[in-house]
C-alpha cells in the first residue's frame, strides 16, 4: 500500500518540497537575489523596468516624518491600499475607498478616522506586519478594482491568478479564488480554492480545496470550470518578463485582473508551494525536466512563451474535464 | 551534481572517520559498549614479610609497569616505618618501589595493593617494539661461548626458509630438554627459564627482531599464593607475539621486563615474599573512570575523561542534543511533521530534563493555552513586537509561580524542577504559534503545537535513555557519524511520509490512467 502509493507518485512525477527545495529553490533561486521579489517596492521598480503593469504607487512612507505627506497620498477618487513592503499573506493591507465626511470610508465599508489610518501605517512601521518584526517601509498605491468576471466563484476577497515560470518559462498556473472559510483570502492554506488552468488556453479545469478536488465553488455553488481567463497571453508574457528582470529560475508570480487597467503583477514569489500539482492533476517533475532542457534563458519572452505553450501541450495533451476523474466526496 | 558528490564524500569521510576512532576504542582499548557491561579486576597484592635485626634495611620490589595500553590503578602502600621511594626506568617501564629504614627491630610487613586488568595474548605490544633493535655486539663471557652461538645461529638458519620458522625453531630448540653440545654452553647455569629467556632475546635481537623479556603473574583464579612466571615478548614482522615457557596462560599480567628478580633485599633474614590474587567485578564505566592507560592523542582528543567533573556533566547532557537533532532531522525530512520552529522541539525536549515526561507535557501544554490566551487578548491592544513578547514572558513567569506556589499548598514538590524549565522558548513557542494561527489557521497551529509536543517527548525520551548518554558522552567520535548522516539526508529528494497522504489524489489519478 505504501509503496505503492511512492511508486504511482513517482509514475506521476510528483515532485515533495524535499526535491522543490533542493532541485528548484536552492539550485535556482541564488539567496541574494530573493531580496528582490521579498520587498514589494524592489518589485515594483523592477516590473517598471520591464514594462510589465503594476498597480500605481502614490508614495511611500519610511519614517514617522513622511507620515505628513499621507493625506497627499490617499487623494485618490478611486481609493487606495495601504501595505506593508515586507508583509506575507497578504497581512497588514488596508484598502481605503473613498474619502467620506471628514474621516475615510474602507473597502469593507467601515468608515475610520484620519487618526486610525495613520495609527495603522505606524504599526507597518514598526514591523507589526513584517515575519522577522523587523521595521518596515508602508506603501500607499492604487486600489485594484476587480474585474467581474469571477464574481460567480469567489466569495468576497481578492481572486488572483498564480503562474510559476521556470528559468523564464511559465510552467504551471492555477486561479486562486477566496472562500468564506478562507475568510476573504485566497490563501490555499487557509481554505481558499486553487483552480487548474490549461497553461494553452487559460481554460479553467477543476478545483481544489483542502488537497481534495471539486467541481464547484463551495460558498457560491457555482461551476469552476471552462472559464476562460481574459488576457491569458499578456499574463503569460507578464510571466516570462518577471523573469528577466528577477532572474530567479523558480518564480512564483501572482497576477490580479483590473476592471479597466487588465492583468497587474501584485507580487512575486521566491518559493512557491507545490500544490499547484494537484489543482493542474500532474507532478512538476516532468516539467521541470523538459523546461530544463530548453535553455531559452537568453530568448525574447514571447519566445519563451511559446516554449511554454509547446512543452505543456506535449505532457498534457488534453485538458481534463471533471468527469474523467473520480472526485472523493 | 557536483555538490551532490561533494556532500557525499565529506559525509562518508565523516562516517568513516567517526566510526574509525570508535572501533579502535572498542577494539583496541575494550571501552564497553554498554554502560551496565561488568569487567574482571584483579586485585594484586604483593606481600613481604622478614626479620629485621637493628641493620639498615633496604627493600626494592618491582611493582607494576605502567604502559600506553594498561591499567593500573588504586595502588595502595602499607609501609609501616618505612621510607618509600618510587623509582621507574624511563627505557623499560619498570617500576620499583624502594623502602628503606635505619635501624628496624623485629618482624616487618611491607605491602603493596593494586587492581589492574588482565592482558592476554591479543594485547598489543608497545610501538616502540615494532621498530627493530639496534644492533650492540652481543656479550659473551669466553670466545667459547661466541664460538658456540656462531656454530648453533648458523645452523637454525641453513633449518629454516624464513624469519618466522627460524624464531620458532630457536625458540624450540632453547626450550627443548635436550640441548646439544653448543647450546649447554650458551644457557648459564641458573635454574630458572630466565637464562633460557634471555639466551632467546639476545638471539631474536641478532636477527633484528625487538623482543624483551617479560615477567608476571598468571591471572587464573583467586590465589593466596601465585608463582611468578618469565615469558618473552617479540614483534615478528609486524605482528605481536609472546612465548610462555611454562604453559600459555588464558590472561596474564606483567609486572616488569628485564632479567631482574622480583624482590631485592638488604640486611634482612627469613624473608618471604607472596603474591596474592583476588578477581573482582567491577563495572565498565568504573574501570574506564579509574583508569590510568595512557592512549594515544587523538583518543585523547574524542574524550571527556580529562576534564573536571563539572565540565563532564555539562557534556554529558550537550553530546545528546545532535541525537535528539537527528531525530527531529529524520521526523522533518522523511516524515514531515511539522513543528514550530526549526530546532525549538529539541529544545523543550531538554527543558523536559527538568520536569521528567509527563508533567513536562502537561506544564508545557498549560503554560502554552493560558500564554497563547494572553497573547491573544494582547493582539487587540495592538502592541510592538519586542514588548509584545515580554508581556507574554512575564506572564508566563507569573503562572509558573502560581502554579508552583499551588503545587506547593498541596504538598507537591515542583519548585525546584520547574524553576529552570525555560522560559524564553516558552515564549517564542507561543509567538510562533500565534502567528501560525493567524497566518494559517487555527487547525495548523494546533498541528504543529502537537508535532512540536510529539518531537520534544521522542527527544527527551532518545536524550535521556542510559545508554545513548553513555555512548554519545564515553565516544563523542559518534558526532561525526551524526553530521555524516544529516549532510546525507540534506540532499534527500524523495517525497515525505505526510506528502503521500497530501498527494493522495495525485496517485489516485495515476492508478487511473494507468488501468486505461
Amino acid at each position: 500500500m505504501l509503496f505503492d502509493r511512492i511508486r504511482l507518485l513517482k509514475q506521476a512525477g510528483v515532485m515533495g518540497l524535499n526535491e522543490r527545495n533542493l532541485r528548484l529553490v536552492n539550485d535556482l533561486n541564488p539567496r541574494r537575489l530573493m531580496r528582490l521579489v521579498n520587498d514589494k517596492l524592489e518589485t515594483k521598480t523592477l516590473c517598471a523596468q520591464a514594462d510589465i503593469p503594476t498597480p500605481r504607487l502614490f508614495g511611500t512612507v519610511e519614517t514617522s516624518f513622511d507620515m505628513r505627506r499621507l493625506p497627499e497620498m490617499l487623494k485618490n477618487p478611486t481609493g487606495v491600499a495601504i501595505k506593508p513592503a515586507n508583509g506575507s499573506q497578504g497581512n497588514g493591507i488596508l484598502v481605503v475607498a473613498e474619502p467620506m465626511n471628514d474621516a475615510w470610508k474602507l473597502a469593507s465599508g467601515r468608515r475610520v478616522a484620519y487618526e486610525d489610518l495613520k495609527f495603522h501605517v505606524s504599526n507597518i512601521l514598526s514591523g507589526m506586519y513584517s515575519l522577522g518584526g523587523l521595521p518596515d517601509k508602508a506603501m500607499i498605491e492604487e486600489r485594484v478594482i476587480f474585474s467581474q468576471v469571477f464574481d460567480h466563484i469567489t466569495f468576497k476577497g481578492v481572486p488572483d491568478i498564480r503562474i510559476i515560470v521556470l528559468k523564464g518559462i511559465p510552467m504551471f498556473a492555477m486561479l486562486r479564488l477566496a472562500t468564506a472559510e478562507s475568510d476573504g483570502k485566497a490563501n490555499l492554506h487557509k481554505g481558499g480554492v486553487g483552480v487548474g488552468l490549461d497553461l494553452v488556453t487559460g481554460v479553467t479545469a477543476l478545483g481544489m480545496q483542502h488537497g481534495k478536488y471539486i467541481d464547484i465553488h463551495p460558498d457560491t455553488a457555482n461551476t469552476l470550470q471552462q472559464l476562460q481567463i481574459p488576457y491569458w497571453d499578456e499574463m503569460l508574457l507578464m510571466a516570462a518578463r518577471a523573469y528577466d528582470v528577477t532572474k530567479l529560475g523558480y518564480l512564483g508570480v501572482d497576477i490580479v485582473l483590473d476592471q479597466v487597467r487588465g492583468p497587474l503583477l501584485l507580487e512575486m514569489n521566491a518559493r512557491p508551494g507545490i500544490a499547484i500539482q494537484v489543482a493542474n492533476r500532474s507532478g512538476l517533475r516532468f516539467h521541470v525536466d523538459a523546461l530544463l532542457k530548453e535553455k531559452a534563458e537568453h530568448l525574447l519572452p514571447e519566445k519563451r512563451v511559446e516554449i511554454a505553450k509547446r512543452v505543456f501541450r506535449e505532457l498534457i495533451p488534453e485538458p481534463v474535464k471533471a468527469s474523467d476523474i473520480t472526485i472523493d466526496s | 551534481m557536483t555538490s551532490r558528490l561533494h556532500t557525499r564524500i565529506l559525509a562518508l569521510v565523516l562516517i568513516l572517520a567517526g566510526l574509525a576512532i570508535f572501533f579502535t576504542k572498542v577494539t583496541k582499548y575494550d571501552y564497553p559498549l554498554r554502560p551496565s557491561d561488568t569487567r574482571t579486576v584483579w586485585d594484586v597484592e604483593i606481600y613481604l614479610e622478614f626479620d629485621t635485626s637493628n641493620r639498615p634495611v633496604r627493600v626494592e620490589s618491582f611493582i607494576p609497569a605502567r604502559g600506553p595500553m594498561r591499567t593500573v590503578s588504586e595502588e595502595q602502600f602499607y609501609n609501616g616505618p618505612f621510607g618509600l621511594r618510587l623509582d621507574s626506568d624511563a627505557e623499560t617501564g619498570n617500576r620499583k618501589a624502594i623502602w628503606t629504614y635505619r635501624y628496624p627491630d623485629g618482624n616487618k610487613v611491607l605491602r603493596y595493593r593494586t587492581s589492574i586488568l588482565e592482558e592476554t595474548v591479543q594485547t598489543p605490544l608497545p610501538n616502540t617494539m615494532e621498530q627493530p633493535p639496534e644492533r650492540a655486539d652481543l656479550f659473551f663471557e669466553s670466545d667459547l661461548e661466541r664460538q658456540a652461538f656462531i656454530v648453533w645461529s648458523a645452523g637454525l638458519r641453513r633449518q629454516s626458509d624464513n624469519d618466522v620458522s627460524l624464531v620458532e625453531l630457536a625458540l624450540q630448540t632453547i626450550f627443548s630438554t635436550d640441548v646439544s653440545d653448543e647450546l649447554s654452553a650458551l644457557i648459564p647455569a641458573r635454574g630458572d627459564d630466565i637464562g633460557r629467556l634471555e639466551l632467546a632475546r639476545a638471539f631474536l635481537e641478532s636477527e633484528g627482531v625487538s623482543a624483551r623479556i617479560a615477567n608476571g603473574i598468571y591471572l587464573e583464579g583467586p590465589r593466596r599464593r601465585t608463582e611468578v612466571h618469565h615469558w618473552l615478548e617479540y614483534n615478528l614482522e609486524g605482528e605481536d607475539r609472546r612465548y610462555f615457557p611454562s604453559g600459555r596462560p588464558e590472561a596474564f599480567f606483567a609486572m616488569w621486563y628485564g632479567v631482574g628478580e622480583l624482590v631485592d633485599a638488604q640486611g634482612v633474614s627469613d624473608f618471604d615474599v607472596q603474591i596474592g590474587l583476588q578477581p573482582s567485578l567491577m563495572s565498565a564505566q568504573n574501570v574506564l573512570r579509574n583508569t590510568t592507560a595512557e592512549p594515544s592523542p587523538l583518543i585523547k582528543m574524542f574524550s571527556f575523561t580529562g576534564l573536571a567533573i563539572n565540565t563532564q556533566l555539562v557534556y554529558r547532557v550537550l553530546v545528546t542534543i545532535p541525537v535528539g537533532i537527528l531525530i527531529l532531522v529524520f521526523l522533518r525530512q522523511f516524515v514531515g511533521l511539522q513543528t514550530l520552529g526549526t530546532f525549538m522541539p529539541v529544545l523543550i525536549g531538554i527543558a523536559f530534563r527538568e520536569t521528567a515526561l509527563l508533567m513536562g507535557i502537561m506544564l508545557f501544554t498549560g503554560l502554552v493555552i493560558l500564554g497563547l490566551a494572553m497573547r491573544f487578548y494582547l493582539e487587540k491592544l495592538q502592541l510592538l513586537l519586542v514588548p509584545r513578547l515580554a508581556v507574554v514572558l512575564t506572564f508566563i513567569v507569573l503562572c509558573m509561580a502560581g502554579i508552583t506556589i499551588f503545587m506547593a499548598d498541596n504538598g507537591q514538590q515542583i519548585g525546584l524542577s520547574i524553576s529552570l524549565f525555560p522560559m524564553v522558548i516558552l515564549t517564542m513557542t507561543i509567538e510562533r504559534m500565534s502567528i501560525v494561527w493567524e497566518e494559517y489557521s487555527a487547525a495548523d497551529a494546533i498541528k504543529q503545537g502537537l508535532g512540536s509536543l510529539l518531537v520534544a517527548s521522542v527527544t527527551y525520551l532518545a536524550m535521556t535513555q542510559t545508554q545513548v548518554e553513555y555512548l554519545m558522552f564515553n565516544f563523542p567520535e559518534l558526532l561525526l557519524v551524526i553530521m555524516g548522516i544529516c549532510l546525507i539526508i540534506g540532499k534527500y529528494m524523495g517525497l515525505r511520509l505526510s506528502e503521500l497522504t497530501r498527494f493522495k489524489q495525485l496517485a489516485v489519478n495515476q492508478k487511473e490512467t494507468d488501468a486505461v
